[in-house]
């Protein structure tokens, strides 16, 4: 029982070391939210009056108390689920905020990180199955090519063919807003639109990863004593194949995909920015830009969260799935 | 929620291409927004079915919130609520709205006549009570009084149904645009209010041509209103603010016709957008505020008239404008005047309108003659015997203020000085440039209708600080009594005529002194679709400022088809 507990001791300090920083990263930057929001509202050439200034101070209430009283204040805040209000979107919630961006990145990026790791992963162990033969080559070789691709130009590409040319599909947004958004079929059908375009863009890279680990994990495990025994034994190929090859190949990407299901919560500002996605990475570079503090942290927070508790299930499961590492911690 | 029929049909349409994008199929097109760009929008009885339009909010995913006063508002809200008066930000004429006139009883008095005859989209009448109120509301909250008119506000009477008094701590000719212009909103909402820098107005009850017909974080639709008090003028429908795409994306939409008006940058927009469809897509890029080089007045040899007048003359702005401003800017006439727009006001006597000749020989020479001599390499030194050199501070990634801070480095390298362009994030830059740590830097000052703030934000002494301390708006740090004097007494003149002469001799002093050097002057990006509307301000026909939306809206009619 000691791994489980020194996994969970593991967690709360660390979990207290990312909050504390979370607290103090954003209040060393530069700048006062309250010019970065004007240099949002004015256009960039334009004259800010300075008497704008001024009222959006008073609007947002900037803090000037003690960095000590802040963070105790911020502590508290925490415990009772009350982040405060947005700079960019005052006098509305963070919680608000955050509410109807998260919905948007869970099933993009859910989605998404699903058929990824299932497709790389089936993909990579029958590529490491019919190892080194030109199949293998292609695959790899391909993969590690399309990899390599910078994701901006491949979004912007079938953006401009699906999209402009062909006009299959909308160019940007997680819906029309032609169509109220809503539990209505037509809103359904809309939004499935809008979901095509980024999925692709994120389908065509995003198994690669899995693929490759799985394929590198399963050659190793090809090689081992045991998978040679099996077939001294005689044991079918699809046997040697699916419980002796996959089964201890699969373990470190179990850990992974747990963990990017944790990093989920934080979206990709990458992909949201091209399509214009309303999701969770749009709304953290709009925090950053904004220096909207109390937005910034608690994204910064619910992804820190988010990834904390993966990698604690990661760890619960793998200390079940291998008793190796179960034997080695209490050695 | 389906409204209309025509977003049934899109929705019908939406519906027979899902299964087919899906398998990614051919044959089916969803345009972005609905109604394909072929279709007439002209309704039977002559009036435009809707127009699209840009962004409405600065925020990723907008939520609802109409409070006028709030800078986390949506957009348009000109749509719904209307001013005292709209200033024509093209030729600064005023153009009566919620009143119909204003007369300055006193220097610290402005009495107002209000509009008969005007109601709330609710149905309740608008009376000179509305007026008081929205005022006494700016002075008692800060928060909302974005232009710093309440703080300067004593009292707010309203005398009778249609008259109003509004009564300063001190003589307000200065501020009147920012008084004519203050938004109007209704006392019978917002008396009721706990917290009016909160509220966010839900119920829109304004008395703009237009009322919220939906909002959502893609789209903003405003539908006219029927009871406007000028509602003959108007012949649009329905208006649909979209939520902008990513840049590149948004530029390509707008090429092709899906926007009947946005103001967008559009690099190299001959090619990109007109070439597209030559005969609707055009664009008006008109003038706004000049963009000005700085240089620290505190600094030697800044501080020397003689060294300014030269810098002046060895700028080559049609360069500049060419490199920088993809040849869709003009060069600032010296004089801090926004030419043509103001060329009332321009002094007579200055040669060429202030448009300060390029003449990078005359200036070597002047620079010599003033005691800064080239050496043996070619450097040219300081009164102290040193090289001089200089550091341009300039926000990283505004690539066309980069490419202008580099025009001037190669102006002043011509004349044998070190220039080092540094581009630091642009909150470093905002603060070494209020806190007067910068040797030389761009800023945005001046161009405005009214004078008085035009000249006195730059250059008054009580808009400025010692080095190290927040300047409100005064950074080069000019200090000149003859300047001062001249401000004051504009401040306290009423009438045009009698500024003029005042404001000749402030200009003398840009031209004379320079202060600092006006280069180029920003573009208000215009560009509008003629497909579905005509009557667009342009530049053969400048009826209106670019962002004048309620004298631009009130003059469009159905395009010919």
């Amino acid at each position: 029982m000691t791994y489980f507990a020194r996994r969970i001791g593991f967690f709360v300090l660390t979990l207290w070391g990312a909050v504390t920083l979370n607290f103090l990263i954003p209040r060393m930057s530069a700048g006062d939210p309250a010019q970065a929001i004007l240099e949002q509202v004015a256009a960039k050439d334009g004259y800010v009056d300075p008497a704008q200034l001024e009222a959006v101070r008073a609007m947002l209430g900037v803090p000037d108390a003690s960095l000590w009283s802040q963070y105790v204040d911020y502590l508290g805040n925490i415990a009772s689920g009350n982040f405060g209000v947005s700079y960019t979107y005052f006098p509305y919630s963070v919680t608000d905020v955050i509410g109807d961006a998260l919905p948007w990145t869970i099933v993009l990026l859910g989605t998404t990180l699903v058929l990824s790791f299932v497709i790389g992963t089936l993909l990579g162990a029958w590529v490491a199955w019919r190892r080194n033969t030109g199949f293998d080559a292609v695959v790899t070789v391909g993969s590690s090519f399309l990899g390599t691709l910078p994701f901006f130009w491949l979004a912007l590409l079938l953006i401009y063919v699906f999209a402009i040319t062909l006009g299959w599909l909308p160019s940007s947004g997680g819906y029309s807003g032609a169509v109220e958004p809503g539990p209505s079929p037509e809103f359904f059908v809309d939004a499935w639109q809008h979901f095509l375009l980024p999925a692709a863009a994120i389908m065509i890279t995003g198994p690669i990863g899995w693929m490759l680990g799985m394929r590198n994990n399963m050659v190793a495990s090809l090689g081992e004593d045991f998978t040679r025994f099996g077939r001294a034994k005689g044991l079918p190929a699809r046997v040697l194949a699916v419980s002796y090859g996959a089964r201890v190949a699969i373990l470190p990407n179990i850990t992974g995909f747990a963990l990017a299901l944790g990093g989920l919560v934080g979206g990709t500002a990458l992909v949201e920015q091209v399509f214009n996605y309303p999701g969770m990475g749009r709304l953290l570079l709009e925090a950053v830009g904004n220096k909207d503090f109390p937005l910034m942290q608690t994204i910064f927070l619910f992804s820190t969260v988010g990834v904390l508790v993966a990698n604690l299930a990661a760890d619960m499961l793998y200390g079940l799935l291998d008793p190796r590492a179960r034997r080695k911690e209490t050695a | 929620m389906i409204h209309t029929t025509a977003g049934r049909r899109a929705a019908t349409r939406l519906i027979a291409c899902a299964g087919a994008a899906a398998l990614l199929l051919t044959g089916c097109s969803t345009a972005d927004q609905g109604g394909s760009a072929g279709e007439s929008r002209t309704t039977d009885d002559g009036r435009i079915a809707y127009l699209n339009l840009g962004n409405f909010s600065n925020a990723s995913n907008p939520k609802p919130n109409y409070n006028p006063f709030s800078t986390t508002a949506i957009g348009p809200l000109w749509t719904i609520y209307d001013p005292l008066f709209e200033v024509n930000k093209y030729d600064c004429s005023e153009v009566p709205q919620l009143a119909t006139e204003y007369e300055w009883t006193s220097p610290t008095e402005m009495r107002l006549t209000t509009r008969e005859g005007v109601t709330w989209n609710d149905g309740e009448a608008f009376t000179a009570e509305d007026v008081a109120f929205t005022f006494t509301l700016l002075k008692k909250n800060p928060a909302l009084d974005t232009k710093g008119v309440g703080v300067r506000l004593t009292s707010a009477e309203a005398t009778s149904d249609t008259e109003v008094v509004l009564t300063f701590d001190g003589p307000a000719y200065a501020i009147k645009d920012k008084i004519i212009e203050t938004t109007i909103v209704p006392e019978h909402v917002w008396a009721g209010v706990d917290d009016p820098a909160t509220y966010t107005a839900e119920e829109a009850v304004g008395t703009g041509m237009f009322t919220v017909k939906s909002l959502n974080p893609q789209q903003f639709t405003v539908e006219a209103n029927p009871d406007y008090w000028q509602a003959d003028k108007v012949k649009v429908d329905e208006l649909r603010f979209t939520k902008a795409a990513e840049g590149q994306v948004d530029q390509l939409r707008l090429a092709r016709g899906e926007y009947d008006h946005n103001s967008m940058f559009v690099p190299d927009i001959e090619d990109s957008y007109v070439a597209k469809d030559p005969e609707h897509n055009k664009y008006w890029f008109a003038s706004g505020s000049p963009i000005s080089l700085y240089m620290n007045l505190t600094e030697a040899p800044f501080d020397d008239v003689e060294f300014r007048r030269a810098i002046a003359q060895a700028v080559d702005k049609e360069r500049l404008t060419e490199e920088a401003g993809y040849g869709y800017v003009e060069p600032a006439s010296q004089t801090l005047l926004v030419l043509p727009g103001q060329e009332d006001w321009l002094d007579p006597s200055i040669p060429d309108e202030g448009m300060v000749a390029y003449d990078p020989e005359t200036a070597a020479d002047a620079l010599t003659a003033a005691g800064y001599e080239l050496d043996a390499d070619g450097k040219r030194l300081g009164k102290d015997g040193e090289p001089l050199a200089f550091t341009f501070t300039t926000p990283q990634g505004w690539s066309d203020w980069t490419a202008a801070a580099d025009s001037v480095k190669d102006d002043f390298a011509e004349l044998g000085i070190a220039v080092d362009v540094d581009t630091p994030d642009y909150p470093t830059v905002e603060q070494n440039r209020l806190t007067g740590t910068f040797d030389m830097a761009f800023g945005v000052r001046g161009g405005l209708c009214s004078m008085y703030q035009s000249f006195a934000e730059p250059l008054a002494s009580e808009n400025t600080a010692p080095v190290g301390k927040k300047a409100s708006t005064n950074e080069v740090r000019w200090r000149d009594a003859r300047t001062d004097a001249l401000l004051e007494e504009l401040e306290v003149t009423e009438d045009v005529e009698a500024q003029k002469p005042i404001v000749h001799e402030l200009q003398q002093i840009m031209v004379d002194q320079v202060p600092f050097v006006p280069l180029w002057y920003g573009g208000k990006w215009f560009e509008y679709n003629t497909k579905h509307a005509t009557g667009w301000p342009s530049a053969e026909d400048p009826y209106a400022g670019s962002d004048n939306n309620r004298l631009i809206y009130t003059s469009l009619v159905p395009a010919e088809d």
